[in-house]
């Protein structure tokens, strides 16, 4: 099956690690990656769509034609790209004046939105194309004994009537995906809440970042689980900062779900860039090591 | 009921009218036209998180602001709109499909055009129009990709872009 694959900035510049283990992890899936020239930043959903909602629409409507004019479907490795794309995707092809306002900029640089492709984040192409069957044959070394402890993110799931993934409430889309591999699952109370990644005072985001950790330790879970850079990036650095204030140790490895799908297909830490992260991931790697 | 109490209360207790004028300006900007549709229920409070980490942010007074139209309240500098956390959970909760959020985002969109906008907002920008992206490349990040076996970072055609800005 043929992809084309969005990056996005976060990815591509700050988190490559991201983009290796979801190419490495693809190819033993049977999934195809097309590389497509021309895509910019999807626009940002949260600070360029503060400035002009017509603009941003614009700018992810030329990112969308480039997949319209290779006809094939975008697969999203953030949910962030996830939300403008598909957003746009949903409001262009169901509003036909806006399609026409978006259009009549397009049209100064040759393209023009039509509306004849899907955008999805990987995540719902391994649930819903691979099947999570072939998920869990792909595994060479089940993770057994792994406690993840999931973060979800908004924008995977809402605003659901665009979105469609799962339940909104009370999803179940990551938890089959980290099953699949081997993970036991450990709920945490704050299991749902916001990264407030994009809120712009200075104590909400810790507040909230600081009970999702404390959530996450008392669950008993070796590992936060996610889907999306922008999450991965509030927490990575935000735990050291948080443990240094509050002088109480709330650190805890924090892996992309493409990693670690790729160390249980035998990939090393290193191919998926475990080293990167700020937060020590050794515990991980030992426990790995000492389960097989 | 008691929310449709505080709608009159404001309006009695406060020497301010309702400004129309606004509440236009709002419902000609992108996702804003829904504010008229709020009754106040307060479905949108419950979960959300600004306001459970936040005493001074709450989703129904921004609407309440919006029907009022007071546009000193909602797009001075600092206007307490640029706390949501863009979690969208009021506009699964909204049962007028007023979309909250996008209220809000409609509301930003109004700050940016009177310069009032959170400074990040306009960095973001002057990001993309310059090289097309949010996040700066440099050569360490050109390091990694390349230890990681990636393929160098492609440049974005940044002439088109421009092209898009103009109204
Ligand atoms: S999107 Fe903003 S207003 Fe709506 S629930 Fe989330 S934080 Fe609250
Ligand atoms: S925005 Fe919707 S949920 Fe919030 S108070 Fe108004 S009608 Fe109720």
């Amino acid at each position: 099956m043929k992809y084309a694959p969005f990056f996005g900035c976060m990815i591509t510049v700050k988190y490559p690690q991201m983009e290796a283990a979801v190419r490495k992890t693809a190819r033993n899936l049977g999934m195809e990656l097309v590389d497509l020239e021309g895509f910019s930043c999807c626009p940002d959903p949260i600070f360029f769509k503060a400035t002009d909602k017509l603009t941003w629409l614009t700018i992810a409507a030329r990112n969308i034609c480039i997949a319209e004019e290779a006809g094939l479907d975008m697969v999203t490795m953030c949910s962030g790209c996830t939300a403008t794309l598909s957003e746009a995707n949903f409001h262009l092809s169901t509003e036909p004046e806006l399609k026409e306002k978006v259009n009549q900029r397009l049209k100064r640089i040759g393209r023009e939105y039509k509306g004849t492709i899907s955008v999805r984040h990987i995540v719902t192409v391994l649930r819903d194309d691979l099947g999570i069957d072939r998920v869990r044959e792909s595994v060479k070394r089940p993770l057994g004994g792994i406690k993840v402890g999931i973060h979800y993110g908004c924008h995977l799931l809402k605003p659901s009537e665009i979105m469609r993934v799962d339940d909104p409430d009370y999803p179940t889309i990551l938890e089959k995906l980290f099953s699949a591999i081997g993970a036991e699952i450990v709920h945490h109370e704050k299991q749902a809440l916001c990264c407030g990644k994009a809120c712009m005072s200075e104590n909400i985001p810790e507040k909230m970042t600081y009970d999702v950790l404390t959530s996450l330790k008392k669950s008993g879970a070796n590992l936060m689980g996610l889907i999306c850079p922008t999450c991965f990036d509030e927490f990575d650095l935000g735990q050291i900062k948080l443990s240094r204030k509050y002088n109480q140790d709330l650190t805890i490895p924090i892996l992309y779900y493409f990693q670690l799908l790729g160390l249980a297909q035998g990939l090393s830490p290193q191919e998926v860039g475990l080293h990167l992260h700020k937060t020590k991931t050794d515990q991980i790697v030992e426990k790995l090591a000492g389960s097989n | 009921m008691g929310k449709l109490c505080d709608f009159f209360h404001y309006q009695l207790m406060s020497s301010k009218s309702i400004n129309y004028q606004f509440k236009k300006k709002l419902n000609s900007t992108l996702g804003g036209e829904a504010h008229s549709y709020c009754y106040q229920c307060g479905a949108c409070v419950g979960d959300c998180p600004a306001a459970m980490y936040s005493v001074d942010f709450n989703p129904r007074e921004i609407l309440l602001q919006a029907l009022l139209g007071d546009e000193e309240a909602l797009t001075k500098k600092d206007s307490p709109i640029w706390n949501c956390t863009n979690c969208y959970t009021c506009y699964e909760r909204c049962p007028q499909a007023v979309r909250p959020v996008e209220v809000i985002i409609a509301l930003k969109n109004i700050c940016y055009q009177k310069m009032t906008a959170s400074p990040e907002v306009n960095q973001i920008v002057e990001s993309v129009k310059a090289s097309g992206r949010t996040v700066r490349i440099t050569s360490l990040s050109d390091r990694r990709r390349k230890e990681l076996g990636l393929g160098e970072i492609k440049s974005v055609p940044t002439d088109e872009l421009k092209e898009l800005f103009e109204p």
